[in-house]
């Protein structure tokens, strides 16, 4: 898929000792100076979906073409599925459930 | 000494002593204003926009919509209208040729001399200010929003307004701003215009801003200062609180991110009405009535969605001549993150535009919402540990904007009564 919308899932402490008990250290990027992220890739449809549904959301289009603000606790649950699925193409299959 | 302001007009503030006042406002009929039009009326009153003396007449409406200046020929872009219902003026006896009394939270304001009662095709007005008529963007909606009537007439402010902590010693006027430019010795100065927490983005926006005010000044004593201008005006829910915006942007100072001689805080009253590049031409007037010589523009100025061009609030000021505006744009591109020069970098410099990483303040928001601290490069530590300082003190938990928030804030100002 390609990545057009991309939801950044930053690297906590929390998240970066499941991403290493999985064997997926390596999955995360690096951006801005030293952090690490999950770049979340999103197609126009899915990205209009998460915006309704996560009003709080917000697609930065001016700077970043990325989506911003989405609840902590969603992006944990992303990210959840991301180790599972050991793949970052994770946004169909959280949108369905 | 006369100081000039915008349009070439001598500042005069519009403010009675009180025991006038008292005599003044004996048997006016007292008209209630909204938050929105009591801001104005202070702007009016001190001289933020000067030349203006009152609210616009409809032809001073009808050049500023359609020629972006005064019927006098001097450049003005947004009308500054008094908005009026048809009960309201029968309700009051409002008269053209009378004197009436606006009042705030019951509190005395100003006196507002009506010399006109007039009408305004209100979409028009949008469509020439804004470029649409789209509900959306927000000027439209508060241009919709306006009563049927409008009046026109000058204004004089009965009592100062009272600014509450801890924008006290932000909130400094025309001539005061003027005293503080000259005490400081700053022979230029360059206006930040700002609605948010500062990242270093918007740090080197302000340093590249200064060193190309600075120019071919001599160098060993400074004699140009940033001044920064937070505009606080109507909150929307998820915006920064205003306290966390002014007081992040003074800790930049206190930190040490820039000298004691080179940086001033300040803040103006103004509901933004993200008119793109007539808001830029409105903020560089504004601006040059506080006595600043130069006014950065970075890409987007006062912009809302994908309503203007990015560069459009840079192009317009092709159109004025010096002697229009009294103050000089500087026009800026982006700063940016890039690995490979492992700095904050300008995009008129670095050339790994492939390689660079944009970032925002709602990214960044989004990197402290994940329970990440930005690294220093990218977020002062001083700022990151500021916000949550403002959060506990000012915005019952959050840094950001609530329906609590904005039910039960500390005002910005109140008006005292007489």
């Amino acid at each position: 898929m390609a990545d057009t919308f991309p939801i950044n899932v930053w690297i906590n402490e929390e998240r970066y000792e499941k991403l290493r008990a999985a064997g997926l250290g390596q999955m995360a990027q690096e951006m801005l100076a030293g952090l690490k992220v999950l770049r979340v890739p999103t197609n126009e449809q899915q990205r209009d979906e998460i915006l309704k549904k996560y009003p709080m959301a917000k697609y930065d289009s001016a700077t970043t073409k990325s989506i911003e603000l989405l609840p902590r606790d969603v992006k944990d649950k992303i990210f959840d599925l991301i180790i599972q699925k050991k793949s970052v193409d994770v946004m169909g299959e959280f949108l369905k459930a | 000494m006369s100081e000039i302001g915008h349009g070439g007009k001598q500042i005069v503030e519009r403010i009675l002593d009180p025991q006038t006042a008292k005599e003044k406002i004996k048997n006016l009929k007292k008209v209630p204003v909204r938050e929105q039009m009591a801001v104005e009326v202070i702007d009016l009153a001190y001289g933020f926009f000067s030349p203006l003396q009152g609210f616009l007449g409809k032809a001073d409406v009808e050049s500023v919509c359609k020629k972006m200046r005064l019927k006098d020929g001097t450049v003005w872009s947004i009308p500054i209208v008094f908005d009026i219902s048809d009960k309201e003026i029968a309700d009051y006896g409002v008269k053209e040729g009378e004197s009436i009394l606006l009042t705030y939270k019951d509190s005395p304001v100003a006196v507002f001399d009506v010399e006109e009662i007039y009408s305004y095709n209100k979409q028009e007005m949008a469509k020439d200010v804004y470029g649409t008529n789209d509900e959306k963007h927000p000027g439209v909606k508060l241009t919709n929003n306006f009563k049927d009537k409008f009046l026109g007439g000058k204004i004089t402010m009965v009592s100062k307004p009272i600014i509450n902590p801890p924008f006290t010693e932000f909130l400094l006027t025309p001539l005061e701003m003027r005293k503080k430019i000259k005490e400081k010795g700053w022979v230029r100065s360059v206006a930040h215009q700002t609605r948010n927490v500062p990242h270093t983005g918007h740090e080197w926006l302000m340093k590249g801003s200064w060193l190309s005010a600075y120019g071919e000044l001599p160098v060993e004593k400074m004699i140009v200062g940033v001044i920064v201008n937070a505009i606080i005006g109507e909150k929307r829910p998820g915006d920064y609180i205003d306290e966390a915006i002014v007081l992040c942007h003074d800790v930049l100072r206190k930190a040490g991110y820039f000298r004691e001689d080179v940086h001033l805080t300040s803040i103006s009253l103004w509901d933004m009405r993200y008119a793109g590049p007539r808001e830029a031409v409105f903020h560089a007037a504004l601006r040059a009535n506080l006595g600043i010589t130069h006014h950065m523009f970075g890409r987007d100025h006062a912009g809302v969605g994908t309503y203007y061009d990015p560069y459009d609030a840079h192009r317009i000021f092709d159109q004025f001549s010096e002697k229009d505006l009294n103050i000089k744009p500087v026009r800026v591109l982006e700063w940016w993150y890039c690995p490979i020069c492992a700095e904050v970098t300008y995009m008129g410099l670095c050339n790994h535009k492939d390689k660079i990483q944009n970032f925002s303040g709602t990214l960044i928001r989004s990197i402290i919402q994940d329970g990440v601290k930005p690294p220093r490069l990218i977020f002062r530590p001083e700022v990151f540990d500021l916000i949550e300082e403002c959060a506990q003190k000012y915005g019952m938990g959050s840094a950001y904007v609530t329906k609590e928030y904005i039910a039960n804030r500390n005002p910005v100002f109140t008006f005292p009564k007489l």
